[in-house]
């Protein structure tokens, strides 16, 4: 059971919803889909004394801005799952979204801003966002300002916001190329162990994003290694760069780091594999 | 909801549940459901340390919170309540033992093991308080691999012991170690098995109430509420009628229900000194602390040239973790009292080692041993099969004990019947075997790791162990109200599994009734015989057989009214579809409701009708359970012998090791059935279980002795896109031995899933040369084997 007495407040106005979490600091906790931060409470993992739910900044919509989407803070895996506005832009993110363990329960309450803010090595979310370029959009006691995924992620469970920051939105460019995610995990409960995210072809910078396997997203460049169509030419060179640039593998209860060293090559290049049949 | 009227007997039909509807649509109430005015609520503070001295307590901080009632410790109920009876006490079988009180004295033996308990006003208030307990600890060294307990300069877990083994079981025939000397085959082999339970959907709960006229209500999450009771009396020195247990509908049992927990005890000290009823339900953490099945199994085998088994040695250690008070540990003697399987083997030698530790204690786990030595000995027969190019299905069949050879005496089993190559056969046909074959080796020219495993368990069912609170009998009571329809109340409660419904079925058929006229109440002590709750697989024999005694009996009661109502010889009426008539003439009867009606009302003023009184109590017990050593010295604690036949096919990810399920069939007899639908769920459930333990499931420990998972989210538990269809095929083979031939049916499928599973997957590592047998055979394992050429 939550231990705490705990004040749920629910603000109308971002500037309200900054303003408590700039109030209380560490001592609160932003609540989007709770799926995450609920049970943790409960177990006694996190303790605070405020909740600054989102649920009344109507913050739940997907929508395309000048040839982007943005995707509210509390638009959840089955609102991303069903956007057609996604499914033009960014059919990466529909993909991830659409595989999230848990079932209809955590896909119609779990938000994709809620999992990045989150940012366990282990999900999916993170590296997705990566692979997108996608921009963070944050709001603070002195306004807003952008922050790209990349330098979103700090570190394992931490991200660039400050005191009295949160997530509104993620901005998605409008994608150009083909898209594939690979994911490994152990069984269907499992966190994710390894995911890639591959974007190749049609004039983007071939790139297979990893994630689950280090602390923060791994973005490799494989522009060297695959034809303009986004062919892999040499599985092997891509082993190589993998384990070059993974050198500290992240670990957790359900494998270790050596393990998913070990299979990261093989997930990055099933992800380019799924990429180029996407046009098919 | 009206349950489908069945053409005929209900025994042997798909009848409905008779809740079923509750628990689908969510209005069964459970044990948190129970609410009581004034009810207050209690957490535990659990030692964080495996094994340390308690230096001192300090509770003052935590009294002084908002909403707290209470703080207790070891020392504040020292008063009120005696040590922990065992539920398997180890001295029983001339082991070493020792006692378990409800809150830790001077020392912890375990992480996780309750230090001082809080009781607030609620749950919140309650476990927010524990952080302000503070106990000063002085760690001990601990001790948490079984091999490295056995030595001799351990550290003992218990200080009074002289080693660390809580008794040695030892069974045997023949003389395995000449023929093993002699043998010109014979396979050396290990096999480990992790720690992992059995996670009930519902975890366990109490809520203790005392009433004004000193008599405790306990409502309780058990298995087996009347051995609770018995429990509850001896510790708080009580006289047993003084005390009312009323198990909950339970949302799964599987043995982590069975009595002897710290907790109950405790809960009923609480609400005493609280002066209120007081609930306490387990977290899904606390629940992760049960340990079970953690074994080794060091083995050898010798075989002749066409996979004939001569003999078998098998030195079997269990980390039983501390010993406790909770019945876990009689595992270990199943484990090995299992052997020889299903197997004609007239040599072995197997010897089963409890060894304890610091880790928390066993408890119960469905296939209590029975998974472990199936593992092993199916291992055993692939490893001969590989060994001379047979395949091992033939191995099988050539080891088999022949139906005619039933009852088939072992050390101490004597197998009540069995057609086991019947049902290979029938798996075999079912799941296309050699087309599954032939597949493979497709497949495997492709270089794709497909495995097909064979696996093949015998669950002995319905133990009974004189002494303890687990015997093989037990008792129903069958009362016929005024208007001719029936209660049942018996000794026997579900898990949740149907046997209520079971038992109806029975009683309906015994009466000529409907089964809507039949109810079943069970576990509630102060409305049931004294009975022995749910273990082993025992609803259907003990429980439906003890109704239906009963039900005949009040059946020749109400054949004794009919007959003098119907001038007619009692041994000539028919009871059927809630009439009496006379045989061969419908007309001449009426109904049942009205021959009730007529003894209830009218009995004494009618002649000849003179016993107002329509209700029987019989206990019953299979035959086949023998206490008395036979002349060779041969016991049998358990009468009925189900098995079943079990195909997996596997593949796994060459490049990183995952496995997935790609058809697994299984072919089951546990003799005649009663209901084809409950017996497929519970067989359905258990292969589910048995796959979860050869795969993902694990509770693993630091080396500081703190367990390393929490939640589900590190506990994998097979979810449905892990699982296959599964097929599932029957053969029906009665035991001579029970009363409508059941034999127990609660357990089967787990033990032959795990090895199906272990043969499968090593059957797709064949062509590397490698093997794995330490259990689970989990992704990273797998990899490394595949990698490096490495087996483990």
């Amino acid at each position: 059971m939550i231990r705490t007495r705990l004040t749920h407040h629910a603000p109308t106005e971002i500037a309200d919803a900054c303003a408590l979490l700039a109030e209380h600091g560490e001592d609160a906790a932003v609540v989007g889909g709770g799926t995450m931060l609920v049970p943790q409470m409960v177990r006694g993992e996190r303790t605070v004394h405020h909740a600054v739910d989102l649920r009344r900044l109507g913050l739940h919509r997907i929508e395309v801005r000048d040839g982007e989407v943005a995707v509210g803070a509390m638009a959840t895996y089955s609102d991303v799952a069903a956007s057609a506005e996604l499914a033009e832009h960014a059919a990466l993110l529909r993909i991830a979204a659409a595989g999230i363990t848990g079932g209809a329960q955590i896909r119609n309450q779990g938000t994709i801003g809620g999992s990045a803010c989150y940012a366990n090595p282990a999900s999916d979310v993170p590296a997705v966002l990566v692979a997108l370029r996608a921009r963070m959009q944050v709001h603070g006691p002195d306004g807003t300002r952008e922050v790209a995924a990349e330098a979103f992620f700090v570190d394992a469970f931490a991200s660039a916001l400050g005191r009295g920051e949160l997530r509104a939105a993620v901005v998605i460019p409008a994608q150009t190329g083909r898209a594939g995610y690979e994911k490994i995990k152990l069984s269907e409960s499992s966190w994710p162990i390894a995911t890639a995210a591959a974007v190749v072809g049609d004039g983007a910078e071939p790139a297979v994003t990893l994630g689950g396997v280090a602390r923060t997203p791994l973005r490799l460049d494989v522009g060297a290694l695959v034809d303009g169509d986004g062919t892999l030419g040499d599985a092997d060179a891509l082993e190589a760069l993998v384990r070059e640039r993974l050198t500290e593998p992240w670990e957790d209860e359900l494998a270790p780091g050596s393990y998913r060293r070990d299979i990261a090559g093989a997930v990055a290049r099933r992800s380019l594999i799924k990429a180029k049949e996407e046009r098919a | 909801m009206t349950l489908p009227e069945t053409e005929g007997p209900a025994v042997g039909a798909r009848v409905r549940r008779k809740d079923g509807d509750l628990v689908l649509t969510g209005r069964g109430a459970y044990l948190d459901d129970v609410e009581l005015p004034g009810m207050l609520h209690a957490a535990i503070l659990r030692s964080t340390e495996a094994h340390a001295r308690i230096v001192g307590i300090d509770t003052s901080r935590a009294l002084a919170r908002p909403g707290v009632r209470l703080v207790m410790t070891a020392a504040d109920v020292a008063d009120r309540i005696g040590p922990i009876p065992h539920f398997f006490d180890s001295a029983n079988v001339g082991g070493q033992t020792t006692d378990f009180r409800v809150l830790a004295t001077d020392k912890v033996v375990y992480e996780g093991q309750p230090v001082a308990a809080i009781v607030a006003e609620t749950l919140h208030d309650a476990e927010a308080a524990l952080e302000d307990v503070v106990v000063e600890y002085e760690p001990l060294p601990a001790i948490l691999d079984a091999d490295e307990a056995l030595r001799e300069d351990a550290p003992r877990v218990f200080e009074d012991w002289s080693d660390n083994v809580v008794v040695r079981l030892p069974f045997a025939e023949g003389d395995a170690a000449a023929v093993l000397a002699e043998a010109e085959h014979v396979i050396d082999g290990e096999i480990r098995i992790q720690r992992y339970n059995t996670a009930p959907m519902e975890t366990r709960g109490y809520v203790a109430s005392w009433g004004a006229d000193g008599r405790l209500t306990f409502y309780a999450s058990t298995q087996n509420p009347h051995p609770l009771r018995s429990h509850i009396a001896k510790m708080l020195s009580i006289p047993e009628h003084r005390v009312r247990v009323i198990a909950t509908r339970l949302g799964g049992g599987f043995g982590h229900k069975f009595p002897g927990f710290p907790e109950e005890g405790l809960l009923c000290v609480l609400s005493q000194a609280a002066g209120a009823p007081v609930k306490w339900l387990e977290t899904r953490a606390e629940s992760m602390l049960v340990g079970a099945r953690e074994y080794v199994h060091r083995f050898a085998v010798a075989h002749d040239g066409e996979g004939r088994i001569l003999a078998i040695r098998d030195r079997i250690v269990a980390n039983v973790g501390t010993l406790g008070s909770i019945g876990g540990w009689g595992m270990a003697f199943v484990a090995a009292m299992a052997f020889p399987g299903p197997y004609r083997v007239k040599h072995y030698d197997i010897e089963s080692l409890p060894v304890v530790t610091n880790k928390p204690p066993w408890n119960g786990a469905r296939g209590y041993g029975k998974e472990s030595a199936a593992l092993a000995i199916e291992r055993m027969v692939d490893l001969i099969a590989q060994r001379l190019g047979l395949d091992p299905a033939t191995v099988r069949s050539r080891n088999f004990i022949p139906p005619d050879e039933f009852p088939y005496w072992t050390a101490a089993k004597r197998l009540d019947s069995g057609n086991y190559e019947g049902a290979l056969s029938q798996l075999l046909e079912m799941a296309g075997y050699e087309e599954r074959r032939e597949e493979q080796a497709k497949a495997r020219g492709e270089g794709r790791l497909i495995g097909v495993g064979v696996g093949f368990e015998l669950t002995p069912e319905g133990g009974d162990f004189p002494g303890s609170l687990v015997r093989g009998f037990d008792t129903s009571t069958v009362r016929m109200d005024p208007t001719g329809k029936v209660t049942v109340l018996t000794g026997v409660t579900s898990p949740g599994t149907g046997n209520e419904t079971g038992i109806a079925q029975c009683v309906a058929d015994e009466l000529g009734l409907p089964m809507d006229d039949v109810t079943v109440l069970q576990g509630d002590t102060d409305v049931s015989p004294y009975g022995y709750g749910n273990f082993s697989s025992r609803g259907m024999a003990v429980g439906g057989g003890s109704a239906i005694l009963a039900a005949r009996e009040v059946r020749e009661r109400l054949a004794a009214a009919a007959a003098v109502l119907l001038e007619a010889d009692a041994a000539d009426l028919v009871f059927a579809r809630a009439r009496v008539h006379v045989a061969g003439d419908p007309e001449r009867g009426m109904s049942i409701a009205e021959v009730a009606d007529t003894v209830f009302n009218r009995s004494i003023a009618i002649p000849a009708i003179d016993q107002p009184q329509l209700e029987a109590t019989r206990t019953y017990a299979p035959e086949n359970i023998l206490h008395v050593p036979d002349d060779q010295g041969r016991i049998s604690p358990y009468p009925t012998f189900p098995y079943s036949a079990h195909l997996a096919v596997v593949e796994i990810d060459r490049d990183t090791g995952v496995v997935k399920i790609l058809a697994y069939a299984g072919v089951h007899d546990c003799g005649t059935i009663v209901n084809p639908t409950f017996v497929e769920g519970q067989f359905l459930g258990s292969i589910a279980m048995g796959i979860g333990g050869a795969l993902w499931e694990e509770l693993p420990y630091t080396p500081e002795g703190r367990l390393g998972v929490r939640t589900f989210k590190q506990y994998l538990m097979p979810r449905a896109p892990d699982l296959p269809d599964i097929a599932v095929g029957s053969q029906v083979t009665p035991s001579p031995f029970t009363l409508l031939g059941t034999k127990g049916a609660g357990e089967s499928g787990t033990s032959g899933a795990v090895a199906s599973i272990a043969n499968a997957v090593n059957d797709a590592l064949l062509p590397l040369g490698v093997a794995v047998d330490d259990m689970p055979l989990s992704a990273p394992k797998l990899l490394r084997a595949i990698r490096e050429g490495v087996s483990a």
